[in-house]
């Protein structure tokens, strides 16, 4: 009977359709389980992120190229450079207003050539070894221990501030320095890094130290006397220093003495 | 012939959208200047799919946080015409950005606007596009693994980066879309720290405790993780977006 019919359908459609939304219901809380019982979780101490993020600072690496040549060891030269490294890293590594982890590194050059005296580490790690003098100027061979360093991004990860490179000589190089100074000027992250130069005594190599440099801006500064270094090395550290608590620690500050005797430390 | 479960796993499929996620903070930087943030992030849904784009506004410019909100407008206007337009090829799309947001940050200069861009579009018609200019962090993770599109840099240091504007050229891919992809867009402010070898571990981290929670709950969490950044010493505005997609199921 077509009136009984019409019941029938009504209950079958009923019963179809709620049997479907309960299997469209069932399917959405299985795509979403966590929407009906929110996991807990932004509690600081449950947070898992640590395991996904770098322990430690964005490091400032800092890399001191030093002529260790036999004349260094001559009117206490080398005496001096090695108190003003080691009140350098004391600085560096007493800083704890810094965005940067200062790292420091510092490769001689002289009788056994180049070789790294101090591997890249943070500041305050470093247990200083006092270096000593005598042989030749291989200064071509350090420019390529540097530039190997740099762009080695196991040492200096991409993560980094650009680097610091501080030149310090008191002597014409002694061997091939034209064309691994053009490959540190080159390289794709070396030629980022800001230079300096000092030039200790009047038999340094200017022109050789300004094509470190290689920005017309930039100056070699001279040191004739032992207290000269250190003072060098103060100015370098305030800018380095400087650098870690700016706001860009990219952005090189440096207040530029016109003689290091008018720099009052 | 398909059983009702079938079916309704069908319809389900059909009707959930893709969602995204995501949250922006202030650096502990901008925070002691008392600067606003200049990260900026936007997610959208439409006739074209979903978009989700975040923009970092460079440090140094005098509207950094102008011009990466407006990049972030930018993009989205960009992706609307050109879905009217027939939505032919994504380079198409591309060449459309730079003049949108120029138009939408005059007067001011590109110099004074400058900001990265970095979008992932889950395309109506069937593709994933993920493009950008600029550092950060692109990624996606399909059933067969991950695929870098930005990040971790590749050369260069921290806050080196191209930007709109500039002359600079877009990182892009396409991918045909299967189901199931995860897009995870960040600015350099998180992408510098995360550790590479960890990525996968993190991507599955914002699926498993953030992907099924409330919308609001979920910004609120990832505000909070985004604040407590774990690295010492880190300064950057941060933003992170995720674009997840609902598997593909045939009725």
């Amino acid at each position: 009977m077509g009136w009984a019919k019409y019941l029938e359908d009504i209950v079958s459609r009923r019963n179809a359709t709620s049997r479907v939304q309960a299997e469209i219901k069932q399917v959405a809380e299985r795509r979403a389980p966590s929407k009906a019982a929110p996991k807990k979780t932004g509690d600081k101490a449950m947070s898992k992120l640590k395991e996904f993020t770098a322990s430690s600072a964005r490091p400032l690496p800092v890399l001191l190229l030093a002529d260790v040549s036999g004349s260094m060891s001559t009117n206490g030269k080398i005496d001096a450079l090695n108190d003003a490294v080691q009140e350098m890293l004391e600085s560096f590594g007493g800083e704890d207003d810094s965005r940067a982890e200062i790292h420091v590194s510092v490769v001689t050059f002289g009788k056994d050539g180049a070789k790294v005296h101090q591997p890249l580490a943070p500041a305050a790690k470093v247990q200083w070894t006092r270096m000593t003098a005598a042989g030749g100027t291989p200064m071509g061979a350090a420019f390529d221990a540097a530039t190997g360093m740099i762009e080695d991004r196991a040492q200096i990860p991409s993560r980094a501030y650009r680097p610091t490179i501080i030149l310090v000589s008191d002597g014409q190089p002694t061997d091939e320095w034209q064309v691994p100074l053009k490959r540190l000027l080159g390289a794709e992250r070396a030629s980022k890094a800001a230079r300096f130069a000092m030039g200790i005594g009047d038999d340094a190599d200017e022109a050789m130290l300004s094509a470190f440099l290689a920005t017309p801006e930039a100056r070699v500064y001279r040191a004739h006397e032992a207290r000269q270094i250190k003072q060098f090395f103060r100015w370098v550290t305030m800018s380095v220093t400087q650098r870690s608590r700016s706001a860009n620690p990219d952005s090189v500050i440096a207040a530029e003495p016109t003689d290091l005797d008018d720099f009052n430390f | 012939m398909t059983s009702t479960s079938e079916r309704a796993e069908a319809f389900v499929s059909n009707r959930l959208p893709d969602d995204y996620f995501g949250a922006s903070v202030v650096g502990p930087r901008h925070r002691a200047e008392g600067k606003p943030n200049e990260d900026s992030w936007l997610g959208a849904r439409g006739a074209f799919g979903t978009l989700v784009v975040v923009s970092d506004g460079m440090g140094s410019r005098r509207e950094a946080r102008r011009g990466a909100q407006l990049a972030c407008r930018a993009v989205l206007d960009a992706v609307r015409s050109w879905h009217k337009a027939g939505a032919r090829d994504l380079d198409e799309l591309l060449v459309r950005i730079e003049p949108v947001w120029c138009s939408l940050i005059a007067p001011s200069t590109a110099r004074d606007c400058a900001a990265t861009c970095l979008f992932a579009l889950a395309h109506a018609h069937g593709q994933v596009h993920v493009a950008a200019i600029g550092d950060g962090l692109a990624l996606l993770r399909t059933r067969r693994g991950l695929e870098w599109i930005v990040g971790p840099r590749s050369g260069g240091f921290a806050n080196e980066t191209a930007a709109l504007g500039h002359s600079a050229s877009w990182t892009s891919r396409s991918f045909p879309r299967a189901g199931g992809e995860v897009v995870v867009l960040a600015t350099d402010g998180v992408a510098d720290d995360l550790l590479p070898e960890r990525i996968d571990g993190f991507v599955q981290w914002l699926m498993d405790d953030f992907a099924g929670m409330a919308p609001s709950q979920r910004w609120r969490a990832l505000q909070r993780e985004l604040r407590d950044w774990p690295t010492p010493h880190h300064t950057d505005d941060k933003t992170l977006v995720v674009l997840t997609q609902r598997e593909a199921v045939l009725a």
